[in-house]
């Protein structure tokens, strides 16, 4: 499944900081608008590049679906970033 | 002491088995817990498959000149790892060999060719739970952990 929804939290000793959802299944809508520009740059960039299309289109598939359940944390000094991807 | 050994010694203690026969039995009583351990119980339980990659960093102040400790956690679905290397197998052959050459140049001996999903699939075997231990200059340490879970 791709994702959904990723969640940036960055914290700060000096400042509250904030808690961001992004709704990721929004980025469908302009991806299925812009679908055949964007399938025209791929197949460019493949030709190009000497790839095969569908290998190109497979794996960008693979990674886009196994991103969900990528968690990252990072704190320092006191500040504090999470990047989540639900 | 296990209560079967106790048994044993108690009863060539009292001579009513010799000491070779007080071997034997103990040999016996070693052997079922190891042959159950390396075949019979993998194939009762089946080791789940991990789903992620954690990587653990943990560095004193010293290390990174900040205040404070520094911890990375980073959790990483293990299907991304698999995609990620479908997606090297897309690079150009002919790239193959500058980036060999340049990854060489930095000290990676890699073979990018040779990074297959099956090579994937062994690490992840290995790499039960790996610990390093990174000794800075002045004895300040940074502890990294990979593990799958």
């Amino acid at each position: 499944m791709t994702p959904n929804i990723a969640i940036v939290q960055i914290q700060s000793p000096h400042w509250r900081g904030f808690k961001l959802w992004l709704p990721l299944f929004l980025l469908w809508i302009p991806i299925i608008l812009l679908s055949p520009l964007i399938v025209l740059v791929l197949l460019c960039v493949c030709f190009l590049g000497r790839v095969n299309f569908w290998r190109a289109c497979a794996a960008f598939w693979a990674i886009s679906c196994a991103l969900p359940g990528t968690d990252v944390r990072v704190s320092t000094e006191g500040n504090k970033i999470l990047v989540r991807i639900l | 002491m296990n209560e079967n050994r106790r048994q044993i010694l108690e009863m060539l203690a009292a001579g009513k088995i010799t000491a070779e026969e007080a071997e034997r039995l103990l040999a016996a009583l070693e052997d079922p817990p190891q042959s159950a351990n390396s075949s019979a119980g993998e194939a009762a339980t089946p080791r789940s498959k991990p789903k992620y990659l954690r990587v653990l960093v943990e560095a004193d102040e010293d290390m990174t000149g900040m205040k404070g400790a520094t911890t990375v956690n980073v959790r990483v679905p293990m299907q991304l790892l698999r995609a990620g290397v479908r997606l090297a197998s897309l690079i150009p052959a002919q790239a193959h060999d500058q980036l060999d050459s340049a990854l060489n140049r930095h000290g990676v001996p890699l073979t990018l060719s040779q990074i297959k999903p099956e090579n994937l699939e062994e690490l992840i075997d290995h790499l039960e739970d790996l610990t390093v231990d990174v000794d800075g200059k002045e004895g300040n340490k940074t502890k990294v952990r990979v593990f799958c879970e």
